[in-house]
């Protein structure tokens, strides 16, 4: 019984402290720059995975504008980008923000580089790893307003137990490592990708990003 | 006593899955699976278009279109050649996002221009009688530089 009131009360303030910013000095820089719109510029990949930066590139606009910003538009910007000689992300990345935002008339920018996109064979199971790290400059300063890096990792769950003895141990040691040869051969990294801007960005109060002008305010002090 | 506290923490779980969920501001019909197939298959251009026409048709008789769609779609038919219908669309994005402006305000002009250019160049060997479309929009005055 005491359990269970404690359990609830642990629950009520993880319900509250959910939705109330709480440390709002946190992303203070953020906060004082306030930028409306935000510029998404083509990924820089580091990765072994060629399709890497734009797979990821495409997950961007979504969480952005859901948390209130206006993104621009992200295909229309990389091709721009392309007819102006900046088809190389890392050329794009290597330019500041200050000179990129005016060119679109942007508030911020967001760079995103792939540090990890893999899929690794180990022993019956297949890891898939992404990796992201995440900046926004401001436009006007060139000062990094927020910065972020995410890790998320996927191993296939546990074929389970098939039953008792050697016959039972080597169905499944054939169902794991089929598993894991069909992880390894179509990973599905989106998920993972997925994840990752839903922890960089959208924890917060936490290290994600204050809610933009088009996000209902809950609290803003 | 156990049962009314049982139902608190479950009603209280309950709304601390919905209270901070993700009731989606926009309608984006699956923006980042389309682009990523484009990406993808950039072949397949038809496919695209259609997309993204598609995001419009649905999200624009709710009033969620999200932020940059119209830009997107505006900029394929301006790659496609088909300037008028751009512009159209570049200025639906300028009237709903006033961020957009500056860009959008660039957009134009270029899609304009090249609308003037198409046709001094066909007027030029065929003489008066090509004057298919009318000037959709006039021509914005250079904000940005």
């Amino acid at each position: 019984m005491k359990r269970m009131l404690l359990s609830l009360l642990l629950l009520t303030l993880v319900t509250l402290s959910g939705c109330v910013p709480r440390d709002l000095n946190k992303q203070e820089k953020f906060l004082a720059a306030s930028p409306r719109s935000i510029l998404v510029i083509p990924v820089v990949n580091q990765s072994v995975d060629v399709t890497a930066a734009d797979y990821m590139l495409s997950t961007l606009s979504i969480p952005l504008a859901e948390r209130g910003y206006y993104v621009f538009p992200i295909n229309a910007v990389k091709r721009v980008l392309e007819e102006d000689g900046l088809s190389d992300s890392s050329l794009v990345h290597s330019s500041s923000a200050s000179k990129l935002a005016n060119l679109f008339g942007a508030d911020a920018v967001l760079y995103v580089v792939v540090e990890r996109w893999d899929a690794k064979y180990m022993v019956l199971t297949t890891t898939v790893t992404v990796a992201i790290y995440y900046q926004i400059r401001d436009g006007k300063t060139d000062e990094v307003l927020w910065e972020n890096r995410e890790q998320m990792v996927y191993q296939p769950k546990d074929a389970g137990n098939a039953g008792g003895g050697p016959a039972g141990l080597i169905a499944m040691l054939v169902v794991k490592a089929v598993q894991a040869a069909v992880t390894k051969a179509a990973p599905n990294y989106m998920p993972l990708a997925h994840q990752a801007n839903a922890k960089a960005l959208l924890t917060y109060p936490g290290k994600g990003i204050p809610r933009g002008p088009y996000a209902p305010v809950e609290q803003k002090n | 006593m156990i049962s009314t506290t049982k139902y608190l923490f479950v009603i209280l779980l309950l709304f601390s899955l919905i209270g901070c969920g993700a009731h989606t501001r926009y309608n984006w019909s699956n923006y980042d699976t389309k682009m990523y197939s484009h990406y993808k298959n950039p072949s397949e251009r038809e496919q695209f278009v259609q997309a993204l026409k598609e995001i419009l048709d649905y999200a624009e008789p709710e009033g969620k279109v999200p932020p940059g769609i119209y830009a997107e779609y505006g900029f394929v038919l301006y790659e496609e050649g088909n300037n008028q219908q751009a512009v159209i669309y570049f200025q639906k994005e300028a009237d709903k996002w006033p961020e957009s402006r500056a860009f959008m305000t660039k957009l134009i002009a270029m899609a304009n221009n090249r609308t003037k250019n198409q046709k001094e160049s066909t007027k030029l060997p065929v003489g008066p009688e090509a004057d298919t479309g009318k000037n959709v929009t006039k021509q914005p005055s250079e904000v940005s530089k």
